[in-house]
C-alpha cells in the first residue's frame, strides 16, 4: 500500500487490471480505443464490476454476466471501490 | 405456402447466447426456409407461425448482436435490416426482442437501441426458469412500465409462456414506443435535421437512418447517448429486478474454479478431447456393423433380382458400394456433431476458447479463433463462416487459410480405412486418431504463426468473450443440430458421392478387357490408365496406381477415396473388415505388401494436409473476396501434402521400413 502524501488530492480511481480480486467497484469511466465495444457488452459507467481472476486475460462479472477480457482492454476500464 | 397469405413481418433480434434461435424454432416449428442475404454469406434464416388469433406471420431470424454498432458482418447485417438498408429486405413491421433474462442489465442495452428505431416492440424475457433458479425476481410488469414495451416471461427451452407471447403480437400491431431518453437541445436539433436529410432521401426507416447518421458523425454525442442510455437501463432494474444472495451463482464459479485453472483445467480439457475422440471410435462400432450388414443384405438381394451384367455391377459394385462405403460413417459423424453441440450447449465452449486464447495468442490469433477452428473438426464450411466473429481483419483471414487443417469428418472415411491396417485395439486406434487431429492443429497453429505477421500490419487482438453461466444441455436444441448435419451428410452421398460413385464404376468397367482376369481388367480400363499416367507423381509416396486415381477423385470430395478403393478392388463384399482384410492382402508387382504401416501413414498424411474440397474453396472465395486467396490456398495445401507424404515415406524407408 503506498502511503499518499496528505498534501495531495486523494483519488482512488484505479484501472480494472490494477484492482483487486473478489472486491466490487463500480466503473467510473471507459476510455481508450475500444471503448465503444466495451460498453457495448456490459462495462458501461456506473455498472458494478467484481473481478475474478487476474492474469493476461482476466475473468469479472458484470450485472451477473461473466466475461473475459484481455488485459489491455480491462486498463481502458477505470473503477472506484463500490 | 404463399406470400399472400403471410400479413405482417417481424424480425428477431437479440443478443448472441439469449436464446433467439431456439426461440425462432420453437414458434416456426418445421415451417423454415434457410437462404444468404444478398451480397454476404451471413444465412437468413425465415419461418411461419400463426397467433392465436389466426393471424401467420413470417418471423426471421437476424444474426446475434450485442449492438447496433457492428463489430463483425453478422452484426452489420442485423443493423442494415433494422434501419432498412438491407437489399432485398423490407423493414419490418415488428420487432421481437429477444432478452436473457439471466443477463437482464446488459441485454437491455439492445433493447433501448431497438426502441429508438421507432418499430413497434415485443420482448420475449427469456430463461425466466433459469433466472428463478438462480433466484432473480423479475418484475414484467414494472419492466414494461418502465420501457413502454410489453414485457413476456417466457422460456423458449420448455416453451413456457409462448401462448401468452403469441397472443401478444396482436395484429394491428401497436404504436412504436417514444424514444426513452432526451439529449440537449443541440443534439436534438441534429437528429431533426438528420431525420429530415433521410427523408428526403426516401430512406426506408428515416427515424433510425438519421438518429445513425448522427451517431456516426459524432463520437461525443454518440458518448453522451450510450451513457444515457445505460443511466436509465441502471434506474430501470432497479424496480424490475431483484438480485439474488451471490452464493446463489456459486455453482458457476465452483465449476469455473477446475474448468479455468490453469493446470487442472487443460487435464479436463485433455481428458474431454480424448474422451470425444475415443467415444466415436467405441460408440459407432454397433451402429456401423449394422448399416453395413443392411448394405450387404440390400446387395445380396439386388444381385439377386437383377440378372448378371453391366447393369448389376453399376448397381452392386458401383452404386451400393459406392454410396454405402460412405454413408457406413453417418454414426460417427453424428457423434462428433454430438459432441460439439454437447459441448456448447452446456456452455464449457466457452472455457475452452478462453483457455486456448493463451495458446493462440502464442501464434498471433486469439481464443475467438477457437470456435472457428474446432467447427472446423466438423465441417470446414461453417468453420469458415464462423470466423465473421473475429473482429480483426487479418487475424480472420489467418484463421480462415488454416482452418482446413483441422481435420474434418469427410475425412474420417478415409483414416477409419487406414488406421485399423496400423493399429489394433479401439484405445490404440483412437490414441491414432487423436494423433491424426493433434498433428494437424499443430500445424495448423505453426502456420498461423509464420502467415499472420506477413499478411501485413494489424491492431493488437483484444480478448473479450462472454462466458454464460453452465446450464443443463438442450437436448432439443442439439437434435436438431445433429440431425440437420447428418441430412446434409445424406443428401451429400446421394447426390455427389452418387454421381462420382457411378463416374468410378464407368472409369473401372470400361473399355472391356478380353480377359477374365480381374487384375488385367483393372489395368486395361480408363481407371488404370489414369493411374499408369499418374504412377511417377505417387510411386514415390509408396502409393500404387489405384491409390493414386482415389487420391485424384479425391479432389471432388474427400470420402470418394473410400469408394472408390471400394470400387477398384471390385469386392462383392462392402463389409469393412474383409475390404481391410483385402487391402492388407494387395501385393506389389514384386510381391511385397502394398499397405504396409508406412504406406497407412503416408496416406493419412497426405490427407491431413490436402485441401481437397471444392465446396470449401468456394466459400474461402466469397469470404476473403478473392479468388488469389481461395486457389492460393487449394494449391498451398496440395503442393505441402504430397511434400509431407513424400518426406514420410522416404525418410520411413531410409529408416529400414518397408
Amino acid at each position: 500500500m503506498v502511503k499518499s502524501s496528505p498534501d495531495l488530492k486523494l483519488d482512488s480511481a484505479l484501472t480494472l487490471s490494477q484492482a483487486a480480486i473478489g472486491c466490487d467497484f463500480q466503473i467510473r469511466q471507459v476510455e481508450g480505443p475500444a471503448c465503444n465495444q466495451l460498453r457495448d457488452i456490459g462495462f458501461c459507467e456506473q455498472m458494478l464490476v467484481k473481478k475474478l481472476t487476474n492474469g493476461r486475460n482476466m475473468l469479472c462479472t458484470v450485472c451477473g454476466t461473466r466475461l473475459a477480457l484481455s488485459k489491455d482492454l480491462a486498463d481502458q476500464i477505470q473503477v472506484v471501490p463500490a | 405456402m404463399s406470400n399472400s397469405s403471410i400479413e405482417a413481418r417481424i424480425v428477431l433480434v437479440g443478443n448472441p447466447n439469449a436464446g433467439k434461435t431456439t426461440l425462432f424454432n420453437t414458434l416456426t416449428g418445421q415451417n423454415q426456409k434457410v437462404g444468404n442475404y444478398t451480397g454476404a454469406t451471413v444465412s437468413r434464416k425465415s419461418g411461419t407461425f400463426f397467433t392465436p388469433h389466426g393471424h401467420r406471420f413470417e418471423l426471421i431470424d437476424l444474426p446475434g448482436a450485442y449492438s447496433l454498432d457492428p463489430n463483425s458482418p453478422d452484426e452489420e447485417i442485423t443493423r442494415n435490416v433494422l434501419i432498412g438498408n438491407q437489399e432485398d429486405e423490407d423493414p419490418p413491421n415488428l420487432v421481437l426482442c429477444v432478452l436473457d433474462a439471466t443477463h437482464l442489465e446488459r441485454h437491455l442495452y439492445l433493447l433501448i437501441q431497438v426502441i429508438d428505431l421507432g418499430y413497434p416492440v415485443v420482448v420475449a424475457l427469456n430463461k425466466t426458469d433459469s433466472a428463478e433458479s438462480q433466484g432473480l425476481r423479475l418484475d414484467p410488469t414494472a419492466l414494461s412500465e418502465k420501457f413502454g414495451v410489453p414485457f413476456i416471461a417466457i422460456s423458449a427451452m420448455t416453451e413456457r409462456g409462448i401462448t401468452q407471447l403469441k397472443q401478444a403480437l396482436r395484429h394491428p400491431f401497436p404504436s412504436p414506443p417514444v424514444r426513452l431518453w432526451k439529449g440537449p437541445a443541440e443534439l436534438e436539433e441534429a437528429i431533426k435535421q438528420s431525420t429530415k436529410l433521410a427523408e428526403a432521401n426516401r430512406e426506408n426507416n428515416p427515424a433510425a437512418s438519421g438518429l445513425m447518421a448522427v451517431l456516426k458523425d459524432n463520437p461525443e454525442a454518440k458518448e453522451f447517448i450510450q451513457k444515457t442510455r445505460f443511466e436509465y437501463i441502471h434506474r430501470a432494474v432497479e424496480v424490475g429486478l431483484q438480485r439474488p444472495n451471490e452464493e446463489l451463482l456459486a455453482l458457476t464459479d465452483r465449476i469455473d474454479a477446475q474448468t479455468l485453472h490453469p493446470v487442472k483445467g487443460w487435464c479436463i480439457f485433455t481428458i474431454l478431447m480424448i474422451t470425444v475422440f475415443w467415444s466415436i471410435f467405441k460408440f459407432a462400432e454397433m451402429p456401423m456393423g449394422l448399416i453395413e450388414e443392411g448394405q450387404e443384405t440390400l446387395q445380396g438381394w439386388v444381385g439377386g433380382l437383377i440378372g448378371e451384367g453391366d447393369f448389376q455391377s453399376l448397381i452392386v459394385d458401383g452404386i451400393i458400394a459406392g454410396v454405402g462405403g460412405v454413408l457406413v460413417f453417418l454414426p460417427q459423424i453424428i457423434l462428433l456433431f454430438f459432441f460439439i453441440s454437447l459441448l456448447e450447449s452446456t456452455g464449457y465452449m466457452a472455457r475452452a476458447a478462453y483457455l486456448m486464447d493463451g495458446v493462440m495468442n502464442k501464434v498471433g490469433l486469439s481464443g475467438k479463433s477457437f470456435l472457428p477452428l474446432l467447427s472446423g473438426y466438423a465441417c470446414a464450411i461453417p468453420g469458415i463462416m464462423a470466423t465473421r466473429t473475429i473482429p480483426n481483419n487479418k487475424e480472420r483471414l489467418a484463421t480462415i487459410l488454416i482452418l482446413p487443417w483441422t481435420s474434418c469428418t469427410a475425412r474420417l472415411p478415409v483414416y477409419t480405412l487406414i488406421i485399423p491396417l496400423m493399429f489394433a485395439g479401439a484405445l490404440q486406434q483412437g490414441l491414432a486418431l487423436f494423433g491424426i487431429y493433434a498433428l494437424g492443429t499443430i500445424t495448423a497453429l505453426l502456420a498461423a504463426k509464420i502467415l499472420k505477421p506477413r499478411l501485413g500490419k494489424t491492431e493488437p487482438s483484444q480478448f473479450l468473450l462472454e462466458l454464460p453461466t453452465y446450464q443443463k444441455p438442450q437436448w432439443r436444441q442439439i437434435l436438431q443440430q445433429v440431425s440437420e448435419r447428418a441430412f446434409a451428410f445424406i443428401k451429400k452421398a446421394g447426390t455427389v458421392i452418387l454421381g462420382l460413385s457411378i463416374i468410378l464404376w464407368f472409369l473401372e468397367t470400361f473399355p472391356k478387357s478380353d480377359s477374365d482376369d480381374p487384375i488385367v481388367q483393372q489395368a486395361e480400363s480408363f481407371n488404370g490408365q489414369i493411374g499408369e499416367i499418374i504412377e511417377p507423381v505417387v510411386a514415390p509416396l509408396g502409393w500404387d496406381t489405384r491409390m493414386g486415381t482415389a487420391m485424384i477423385a479425391s479432389f471432388a470430395a474427400r470420402e470418394v477415396f473410400r469408394s472408390s478403393i471400394a470400387i477398384s478392388y471390385a469386392t462383392d463384399e462392402e463389409d469393412g473388415k474383409e475390404m481391410r482384410d483385402k487391402l492388407s492382402a494387395s501385393t506389389r508387382s514384386d510381391g511385397t505388401a502394398l499397405y504396409t504401416p508406412l504406406v497407412g501413414l503416408s496416406v493419412i498424411v497426405f490427407f491431413i494436409y490436402a485441401l481437397q474440397c471444392l465446396p470449401t474453396t468456394v466459400i474461402v472465395r466469397r469470404e476473403t473476396d478473392s479468388w488469389n486467396w481461395a486457389l492460393g490456398q487449394l494449391a498451398g495445401m496440395t503442393i505441402f501434402a504430397y511434400l509431407a507424404a513424400l518426406l514420410v515415406y522416404q525418410i520411413g524407408k531410409l529408416l529400414g521400413y518397408s
